[in-house]
């Protein structure tokens, strides 16, 4: 999990352009939307693709971002569940 | 006649500050050249940055610069024109939806692919609600937001922000190149003009005027007029659409005191400019301009912004001036096309 | 100085012209289907408003070669028919211009040739590069129709046909010209169907504009033009115009790149801004012709400004993208001229497929057709990207 939740970081700095931000700056249970990292809809998105092309899940309803993609944990935590690759 | 009381332009050339003007010319070499970039990060914040194509960030910047060269925080209206558009992003969506074979595509860069990001971004970030327009038809699209300024100052509208903006992207650079318009052999923009020769280089640049009914300390001088017109049959029909246009404004040709011209470096088209300048304007500054921006669908709008920036220091940077007859700029005439799309503008002093 | 609507144009899913568009209206006939001529991945899964003509038969249909992008052959056969309709008596000794609206150019030819083009330049066809902007597809239009004074092109996302048509009056009212072709066209392509897909407001169903269980919209594709004329020319018609353009306003949300203002203050501001221009009262409105997409976000910040413009009582309201799915940059022409065929015919559209109340306002959009009806103001909405957003006001001339 822990090397999980490393990567995952990389690669939502990565997707999501954040020049600003590095990715060991990112709390495993830090808020990723609004008041936390201050990411928005538009980044929700960009994660649904970040889910399906580098493991292989697809997310159908975007309603379900908010609650997979609380924190970096969520994330990881809804991956190692659900991976298909 | 609108008065311009804020102008600033961003280009290949340090052209952002109006502290100077043109002090050096920046030599490029090659077949295309890109835009001087300002710190984009005084005018956005981190989290909007990341997400920008260089149109958008030089775009927004130079119209949010204009408004504040005019001590304007919100305009009355704002309206645009963009040849191609948004068409780096645009591309590199494009290249994202074939190679995952529409599996797998990522918003971000379709969202900023419409012809309106530029202007509705600014309309965001100065909280403008009225009126709000994009064009994009070639080189009428500038033109046609100028018109549209017009009639919305008679309309009841005042402080209307007008600007053009292109980028070279890959695309419009191949398509550049497989129309046959670039210069074939290697190129140095200072010598644009130097040789009889075949080809431009492709340009970028983004110009902006907040345009007033009432003029003030900032005044750079005024739009008289335009007019744009398809491709004439010859050298005596551009002459004559040139004469009708100056005289509906009021002006022989003898009062012209500087022509500035749209020559692209391609004699076999500017065969017609000279043309033009040979049978009405001998006896005014002549000044040519792509040598700065290269050639793009919207470049009358930076020569707007020469010409502004002319009225206002009454004085002409040597590196413009194609034929000098020491006159003081107080009527200026600007005559550019690209590809069948013609346009005159007509600025005076005040 | 009035604007008459003289002539209309149109090419959907749901009809060739206007003809065959009414009979679709009369048999509440949807054009949503699944996906037949587009390539695409989606084609099983995403529903759209095809045109179901192949690009060769449309061009046979605009007299055009079929190299012409499909956003060009739309717009060739639906301004035409406009023109014919008007019937404008020594149409060339007229100021005349063509203010066209479309949001991908030629797109649907630059998405076969981009990959072969950008590993080498020399591969592609001319033709192919070089209509790929939007103004290119109005050039050739026009070149076509010989219209020579005013062409320009207008592209603010989906508000595009709405800002055109609003353009071509100002020109008319300011005495710069007497005849305007005005509208808009765009052809389905890859590019803004993965683009909405992306966004996830896609409906992979056909769409359900303001029911509160919508999903998403469909994509459609077409052209729609109306000629506009002065007085002046308006009395020289054989045939008496039917319609005045009476109201518009553009205005601008500033509120987000793409999503609107929760309280819809660009949709309130363009509503209020045609009407105050009309000079009519809000009560005097007989329908609106919804923006109407299915989006969620779209239809909750229109519903919320419908009602604080026209309180309780709202005006009879329908959304058209039910039959032809979202045109883009054609929809404000294509709803124009719907607005006009619905106070010709005294006709009220029904908004397809409709079943379940939105529980943000109280009102429901007319589910069935209604024929028979007075209907002498129309109100038709187009918003958009960028938070462009405009609103024209038709009146019936009696």
């Amino acid at each position: 999990m822990e090397e999980l939740m490393k990567t995952l970081k990389q690669q939502i700095v990565e997707q999501l352009n954040l020049q600003h931000i590095k990715p060991e700056d990112i709390g495993d249970d830090q808020p990723l939307f609004v008041e936390g990292l201050g990411l928005d809809s538009i980044d929700a998105l960009e994660l649904i693709v970040l889910l399906q092309q580098k493991y292989g899940v697809k997310l159908a309803n975007p309603a379900d971002g908010p609650k997979i993609f609380h924190s970096v944990r969520t994330f990881a935590e809804y991956i190692s569940q659900h991976r298909t690759k | 006649m609108l008065y311009i009381n804020g102008t600033v332009c961003i280009s290949p050339q340090n052209t952002s500050d109006n502290s100077v003007f043109l002090p050096e010319v920046k030599p490029y070499t090659g077949n295309k050249i890109y835009c001087v970039d300002v710190d984009y990060t005084k005018f956005f914040d981190p989290g909007s940055i990341r997400r920008m194509g260089r149109l958008i960030k030089f775009g927004t910047a130079a119209g949010m610069l204009t408004l504040k060269d005019a001590g304007v925080e919100t305009p009355g209206a704002i309206s645009t024109g963009t040849g191609y558009g948004l068409m780096d992003v645009s591309q590199k969506f494009l290249h994202n939806v074939i190679d995952s074979n529409e599996t797998s595509v990522s918003p971000t860069s379709f969202i900023q692919s419409t012809h309106n990001t530029v202007s509705s971004n600014i309309a965001l970030m100065s909280g403008c609600h009225a009126h709000n327009n994009t064009f994009a038809h070639r080189g009428f699209s500038f033109e046609s937001s100028l018109l549209d300024a017009f009639l919305l100052a008679k309309e009841g509208y005042d402080n209307i922000l007008v600007g053009a903006y292109d980028e070279v992207s890959d695309h419009s650079y191949r398509s550049m190149k497989r129309l046959g318009l670039l210069r074939e052999e290697p190129c140095t923009n200072t010598e644009l003009f130097t040789a009889e020769q075949k080809g431009t280089i492709a340009g970028e640049a983004a110009a902006f005027f907040l345009l007033s009914k009432e003029k003030n300390e900032n005044t750079y001088g005024a739009f008289a007029g335009c007019k744009t017109f398809s491709a004439p049959a010859n050298a005596d029909e551009l002459k004559s659409i040139t004469t009708a246009f100056l005289s509906a404004n009021n002006l022989s040709a003898n009062e012209l005191d500087v022509v500035v011209s749209g020559h692209c470096g391609d004699s076999r088209l500017d065969a017609l400019n000279e043309a033009l300048i040979d049978s009405l304007f001998t006896q005014q500054t002549i000044l040519v301009y792509k040598q700065l921006c290269g050639e793009y669908m919207t470049s009358s709008a930076f020569a707007a912004w020469l010409a502004a920036r002319i009225m206002k220091l009454q004085s002409i940077p040597e590196t413009l001036i194609k034929v000098n007859r020491q006159r003081q700029p107080k009527n200026i005439l600007l005559y550019n096309s690209h590809r069948g799309n013609h346009a005159l503008l007509l600025f005076k002093h005040v | 100085m009035q604007v008459y609507v003289a002539g209309k144009g149109i090419i959907t899913a749901i009809g060739n012209n206007v003809a065959e568009t009414l009979q679709s209206f009369r048999k509440s006939k949807s054009g949503i289907s699944h996906i037949t001529i587009l390539p695409t991945v989606h084609a099983g899964t995403l529903p759209a408003g095809e045109v179901k003509f192949t690009n060769e038969q449309l061009a046979e249909l605009a007299q055009l070669p079929a190299s012409v992008s499909r956003t060009g052959l739309f717009s060739l056969i639906a301004a035409r028919e406009a023109i014919n309709d008007a019937n404008i008596p020594h149409l060339n000794k007229w100021r005349v211009g063509f203010i066209s609206a479309n949001t991908v150019g030629g797109m649907d030819h630059t998405e076969n040739i981009f990959k072969a083009f950008h590993e080498d330049h020399t591969k592609a066809d001319l033709s192919d590069v070089e209509q790929h902007d939007s103004g290119a597809v109005t050039g050739i239009v026009a070149e076509k129709l010989g219209i020579k004074d005013f062409v320009t092109t207008i592209s603010t996302a989906c508000s595009s046909s709405a800002n055109s048509i609003m353009y071509g009056a100002r020109l008319i009212k300011n005495n710069l010209a007497d005849v305007i072709i005005a509208g808009g066209t765009d052809a389905l392509c890859r590019f803004t169907l993965n683009g909405f897909n992306s966004l996830m407001i896609l409906d992979d169903r056909p769409c359900t504009p303001y029911d509160e269980n919508r999903k998403g919209l469909n994509l459609g594709e077409g052209a729609g033009y109306v000629v506009l004329v002065s007085e002046k020319v308006a009395e020289t018609l054989p045939k008496k115009p039917s319609a005045k353009l009476v109201g518009y306003a553009n205005a601008n949300d500033a509120f987000h790149q793409t999503a609107s203002s929760p309280e819809g203050k660009g949709n309130f501001l363009a509503m209020t801004g045609a009407l105050a221009m009309s000079g009519l009262p809000h009560e005097a409105i007989d329908y609106i012709n919804l923006h109407g997409t299915g989006t969620l976000n779209n239809d909750v910040s229109e519903s919320i400004a419908i009602q604080r413009v026209f309180g309780m009582n709202v005006p009879k309201m329908s959304s058209t993208k039910a039959f032809t799915g979202h045109t883009l940059g054609a929809c404000a022409g294509v709803e124009a001229v719907f607005s006009i065929i619905a106070m010709e015919e005294g006709m009220i559209f029904p908004n397809l497929r409709w079943q379940t109340q939105m529980k943000e306002v109280p009102f429901k959009p007319v589910t069935e057709l209604m024929t028979g009806v007075e209907v002498n103001h129309v109100m038709s909405n187009s918003f958009g990207f960028g938070g462009n957003c405009s609103s024209l006001i038709f009146s019936k001339i009696k």
